[in-house]
């Protein structure tokens, strides 16, 4: 009926007609920067702007056969790799407790927990870098960069699973336990599959944010060198198309293990949905 | 399955129910405790204790190239004595309050037109489309702006290919202005969010009800509408406010000598091996952020600001 109204009187008319117009000029000041950039790394000629002097491929050929990116990239998907693996493991195992138990003073300890996301990126890599090499003695090396990661990515982990976990239906697992079931087959037969698809999407979000990590791997990476270090040490000297279409590589592979975040934890529900029941007609 | 009739194994089962539940509940409740275990050494000694560090390595000082454990406040000392640093750490919070003004000027209309006048159905596209830069790179999202600004970049050819100028203008380029108009593109997401979280979930009967009681659109919306969504604004203004006030890598690709923030500061200082004099500044922004954090813990909804 509100919506009725607002398109019958000319002035609601005018009011939703110009903030449909806001709305395309905001959408096209979100895309842009990103779509010329794509744009230029086709463009032919060196300075990788306009004018737009013809098509060409050649900028991602140089970045194919850049043996500096092909070190970065080896770099960037290890670190990646490993990020993904402790941040999965620490970020489920701490959203137990969090949802669950009845801690003390849980407001103070949501504020640790989401103050690696909150706190600057800058804090976290230069607190760190002198703990490791002031105090720890130890070199700089992807390793550390992992360790810097992890404490970003792993609340982002941890508060996807605990959202899981919230709307989890704690009978199930009464209903294994009266069963008969322990602790560890409640685990393994009840809660794993219900929030596998929580822990996929964390996963993939540990990994995608890793592979675009900047500020924290500055500090830590020491001799080595990521994608987007290694990026941003060329945009120093000035644009060129090499960085534009290495930087539009790097943006389409962010979106396509996203688009895997989103769409991967669907379907492994859906058929998680079906191997119960199964499970249960077969009983 | 159970072998005894109905009535017995209900007798049964109730006697050894309750020490069962509540050995279970013992142990799983270890068990529970037990999951934040490696939280608690990643966090403790990866992020606690670097930051305590820091801050003891504020109240320390430097004495021929070692970090001497002397308690002083000499270095907060020498950062308020140089007008320079204080100038910056004023710019900072300015840049920080205009960037967060501006990114929720923008995208309340935004939030506003995409809650009430788009069908159900397509709001989720749209927030997603709205969504999809931010979980891109922060690097290639501030690099992209320099194909766009500066001497050689989108604007300045198109304005000499529509002859509006005939050399290039530094197109604010390496100033100010050009650091707050990333900061509003890197942070607009988070406002069009927590924004339209908050707008999604408003009547708007109750908007109809006001108007129908002889209310202006305007009143009924100051009245009506801002009440119920203050909430939604706290929390945006939070999410885009603190991260700002770190800022590094956007001042030192756009903003050049004069988009200086602390961020970049703190950096030098630390690049110049001047550790406690940085960590004395990386401390100020720490505490700000941190107070901040206290004061607006009840609006730290990250699960609606990250889609969780």
């Amino acid at each position: 009926m509100a919506r009725d109204l607002d398109v019958v009187s000319p002035r609601g008319r005018v009011v939703r007609g110009a903030l449909s117009v806001w709305a395309i000029l905001i959408y096209a000041f979100l895309f842009a920067p990103i779509i010329l950039l794509v744009v230029f790394s086709f463009n032919a000629n060196r300075y990788g702007t306009f004018p737009i002097t013809g098509w060409t491929g050649k900028w991602y050929s140089q970045v194919f056969h850049d043996y500096q990116i092909r070190d970065a990239l080896t770099t960037t998907l290890q670190v990646a790799l490993e990020v993904t693996l402790v941040s999965t493991i620490v970020g489920t195992a701490a959203a137990f407790p969090l949802v669950r138990s009845r801690l003390p003073f849980r407001s103070g300890i949501r504020i640790v927990m989401v103050l690696p996301i909150m706190i600057p990126g800058l804090l976290i890599g230069i607190s760190l870098l002198v703990l490791l090499t002031s105090v720890f003695h130890w070199t700089l090396s992807p390793t550390t960069a992992v360790i810097g990661q992890s404490v970003y990515t792993t609340p982002f982990v941890m508060l996807l699973v605990a959202a899981r976990l919230q709307g989890f239906d704690v009978s199930l697992e009464r209903a294994a336990s009266d069963l008969g079931a322990n602790t560890v087959q409640r685990l393994r037969y009840v809660v794993l599959p219900l929030i596998a698809p929580a822990i996929l999407a964390g996963a993939l979000f540990a990994f995608t944010l890793s592979l675009d990590e900047f500020i924290i791997t500055l500090f830590l990476i020491g001799s080595h060198n990521t994608l987007p270090i290694y990026i941003y040490t060329q945009v120093k000297f000035g644009i060129t198309p090499e960085v534009n279409a290495l930087a539009s590589l790097l943006l389409a592979a962010s979106l396509f293990l996203l688009a895997l975040a989103v769409v991967l934890p669907g379907s492994i529900r859906r058929v998680a949905r079906r191997v119960p029941r199964r499970a249960a007609a077969s009983a | 399955m159970r072998p005894p009739g109905s009535v017995g194994a209900a007798t049964t089962a109730d006697a050894p129910l309750p020490s069962r539940r509540a050995s279970g509940r013992w142990s799983s409740r270890l068990g529970q405790y037990a999951g934040f275990g490696p939280a608690l050494v990643l966090f403790g000694l990866f992020f606690l204790v670097p930051l305590g560090l820091i801050v003891c390595y504020s109240f320390w000082q430097v004495i021929d190239y070692n970090v001497v454990h002397d308690w002083t406040i000499g270095n907060y000392r020498y950062f308020f004595s140089v007008p320079t640093y204080v100038s910056t750490l004023w710019a900072t919070v300015w840049v920080a309050v205009l960037a967060t003004a501006l990114t929720l000027l923008i995208a309340f209309p935004f939030a506003y037109w995409l809650a009430r006048y788009v069908p159900k159905r397509l709001q989720k596209i749209l927030l997603v489309l709205v969504i999809l830069p931010f979980w891109t790179s922060y690097l290639l999202r501030v690099y992209s702006w320099l194909t766009i600004l500066g001497p050689r970049g989108a604007v300045n050819r198109f304005l000499e290919w529509t002859g509006a100028t005939s050399k290039p203008v530094s197109f604010f380029l390496y100033d100010r202005p050009a650091v707050v108009l990333v900061l509003v593109y890197l942070y607009f997401p988070f406002a069009a969010l927590t924004l339209y979280a908050s707008l999604e979930r408003f009547d708007w009967n109750q908007f109809r009800a006001a108007m129908d009681l002889g209310a202006t659109p305007a009143r009924a919306m100051w009245k009506i509408l801002l009440p119920q969504v203050r909430p939604g604004m706290t929390t945006a203004v939070i999410f885009v406010f603190i991260p700002i006030l770190g800022e590094y890598l956007t001042p030192q690709l756009v903003g050049g000598a004069r988009g200086v923030m602390i961020g970049n500061l703190i950096v030098n200082f630390f690049q110049g091996a001047q550790y406690t004099r940085g960590a004395a500044a990386a401390l100020l922004i720490a505490a700000l952020i941190v107070l901040l954090l206290v004061i607006f813990r009840r609006s730290l909804e990250v699960e609606d600001v990250y889609g969780a």
